[in-house]
């Protein structure tokens, strides 16, 4: 093997192991993102009620039927929350999360003693269409720390929004 | 043994082979014991339908698996038994074409937008895939893969890696969403997801190549061209995903075809060599630059290189890409060009450079091989014909004279003469670098194949 193909191969090996360098550093920014949004120790152990997922008639603003967890895709829907289930000291906010992970309804950020009056959090349709999105919808209640980032589900709920 | 054979092997110590082999078969067997236990717990636990579809999508894929085995064999058999092997080839890849086809698109696909959708999807995605494996193969400007392989490779892509990584995907995605915090955290998480497993997936097909098929796996250019045809045949299957899910989520809203047309773009157009393509070539400039390093400590290092390049990029995509929100105005076409020159470009950027780095240290290595070739005499490569075949402008030039004067029977025996004139002075470089564990024997094969083109060649 002649010195020059010699240098040239480990040129290129160099340059991939500089390349899997900025990889790696890439990766650890993403690590490092991924604790500060997941923080270790956070686990408060309290637990809020969610009442539960019912269809929502926007003009009354209240909830219609029994509690479900699949709907079609015509029917809005609200989930309701009992606030009394949260110690009144807690920041904390409810949410709605579509399959693509958009949010889609919410209340709060406030106490609970603030967010009594509004116990039902009902989805949005997005903007410019007629009709919810289908897919699975996540509605969580979150607690919030000082800087109002949420660090802890206190509850969760799955809905399933089918396509017809 | 290698030891054995007569005349004797460049590098008679070399056991490459026989452990080589050991480590695909291992390699394989994992990935069908993975497509097993998927399809089961998919049909277990997941949605019956799908989940059955799953299970018969099995046996689609162990036959496309063994008939692609009998194919990339077959052209090392002699050319009575061939004919015989690319029958039972074609029967079971198009047996396997034939259930797949079935199993995905008329279960999976058209369950939620309907088999014209899902063909309509396809077609649209067809050509584009096409065009960029074209461009892929003839970035090796020296040494061109044979489509075969290409196709192989971006039939693995397309079929087992997707297949692979559903339901590790389906396992940590819902893990993760009844365990996170919805938002950022789980959005990082779910990015590590898809960069990991599906690199990974993508990645099994570069290194079962470089395993099975080293006589057509040479360097760090064959390593990019396999790697980007491989994320092309996943981002085929992908694209038409996408679009057959969202045109059925937005029919309603007369939407359906916007929402099609926007993911086409998107992945067959701007992502089709920025996405997938980039990020799992990664992966084969590590196999191929591994393939001609001395060492086993480098030859791992470089291959972990690879992967970690192509999981960083996939993964700074997925988890930074709601970064740059696209405005719903006229700028918003701009935008959606920069998000992925910006968030993309300097992945494809370096892919870039190893790509001319390999192809300048392959040339060069040619040009070297030819010279000493044509210095032995043999008649294989003339000490005139080395500048010519080192320049691919001269070569088609060369080819292109031959069209004007014989038609394209010309044109492809003067092809053909190039190839095998290329073949032998590649086989040249490895065995003086004791990177090959074919007989010497091979080699003389070559040459002679050479002369006896040169025979057919019309004079030039």
């Amino acid at each position: 093997m002649s010195p020059s193909t010699h240098d040239q191969l480990h040129t290129l090996y160099r340059t991939l192991l500089v390349f899997a360098t900025i990889g790696a550093i890439v990766l650890s920014i993403g690590l490092v993102q991924f604790v500060y949004f997941e923080r270790p120790g956070e686990e408060t152990g309290v637990k809020a009620r969610i009442v539960g997922v019912y269809e929502y008639d926007p003009t009354t603003r209240m909830t219609i039927g029994p509690d479900r967890s699949e709907f079609p895709r015509a029917d809005v829907f609200a989930a309701v929350v009992d606030w009394s289930s949260v110690p009144s000291q807690l920041v904390v906010d409810a949410r709605w999360y579509d399959t693509f992970g958009s949010m889609r309804g919410e209340v709060g950020p406030g106490h609970p003693t603030d967010l009594s009056a509004a116990s039902i959090v009902p989805v949005d349709v997005p903007p410019n269409l007629h009709f919810v999105l289908p897919g699975r919808y996540t509605f969580v209640v979150e607690r919030l720390d000082a800087d109002g980032v949420p660090v802890e589900v206190l509850a969760r709920r799955f809905v399933l929004v089918d396509r017809s | 043994m290698i030891t054995s054979t007569s005349p004797p092997a460049a590098d008679p110590g070399s056991a490459l082979r026989p452990r080589r082999y050991g480590i695909a078969f291992a390699v394989a067997a994992l990935v069908v014991l993975a497509l097993i236990a998927s399809s089961i717990l998919n049909y277990v636990y997941l949605d019956t339908i799908p989940g059955r579809a799953s299970l018969y999508g099995l046996l689609a894929v162990a036959s496309i698996t063994l008939g692609t085995y009998i194919l990339v064999r077959a052209f090392n058999r002699d050319r009575a038994t061939r004919r015989n092997q690319l029958i039972r080839a074609a029967v079971l890849i198009g047996l396997g074409v034939l259930l797949w086809l079935l199993v995905i698109d008329v279960f999976l696909y058209t369950q939620s937008a309907g088999p014209v959708v899902a063909a309509v999807c396809a077609l649209a995605c067809l050509p584009t895939t096409a065009f960029g494996l074209l461009v892929v193969r003839r970035m090796d400007r020296n040494h061109k893969e044979p489509w075969r392989l290409v196709l192989v490779a971006a039939a693995w892509g397309a079929i087992v890696a997707t297949t692979l990584v559903v339901w590790a995907e389906t396992v940590w995605e819902v893990s993760a969403q009844r365990a996170l915090v919805p938002g950022p955290g789980l959005d990082t998480s779910l990015a590590f997801m898809a960069g990991t497993l599906e690199e990974l997936a993508k990645g099994l097909a570069v290194v079962l190549l470089f395993l099975v098929m080293r006589s057509e796996f040479d360097d760090v250019v064959d390593g990019i061209v396999y790697g980007a045809a491989v994320g092309m045949g996943f981002n085929f299957m992908e694209s038409v995903s996408y679009m057959t899910n969202l045109y059925s989520i937005f029919a309603p809203e007369h939407q359906g075809g916007i929402a099609a047309g926007v993911q086409w773009y998107n992945r067959q157009v701007l992502g089709l060599f920025f996405g997938h393509a980039t990020y799992t070539a990664y992966i084969g400039a590590g196999v191929g630059i591994a393939r001609q390093l001395p060492s086993l400590r480098q030859k791992l290092l470089a291959i972990v290189a690879g992967f970690i390049v192509a999981i960083a990029g996939h993964f700074s995509w997925d988890a930074w890409v709601n970064l740059f929100p696209i405005p719903n105005t006229l700028f918003g076409i701009v935008a959606v060009h920069l998000r992925t020159l910006v968030m993309t470009g300097p992945f494809t950027a370096g892919l870039v450079v190893l790509l001319v780095f390999g192809i300048r240290y392959e040339g060069q290595n040619l040009v070297d091989q030819m010279r000493k070739e044509a210095a032995t005499g043999a008649g294989a490569i003339l000490p005139e014909e080395v500048p010519l075949l080192a320049s691919p402008w001269r070569r088609l030039r060369q080819r292109m004279q031959a069209f004007q004067r014989v038609g394209l029977r010309g044109y492809f025996e003067v092809s053909r003469l190039q190839t095998a004139q290329l073949d032998l002075a590649m086989e040249r470089w490895h065995r003086e670098r004791k990177e090959i564990d074919t007989p010497l024997e091979a080699e003389q094969r070559l040459r002679e194949r050479v002369i006896q083109l040169r025979h057919w060649v019309p004079a030039s």
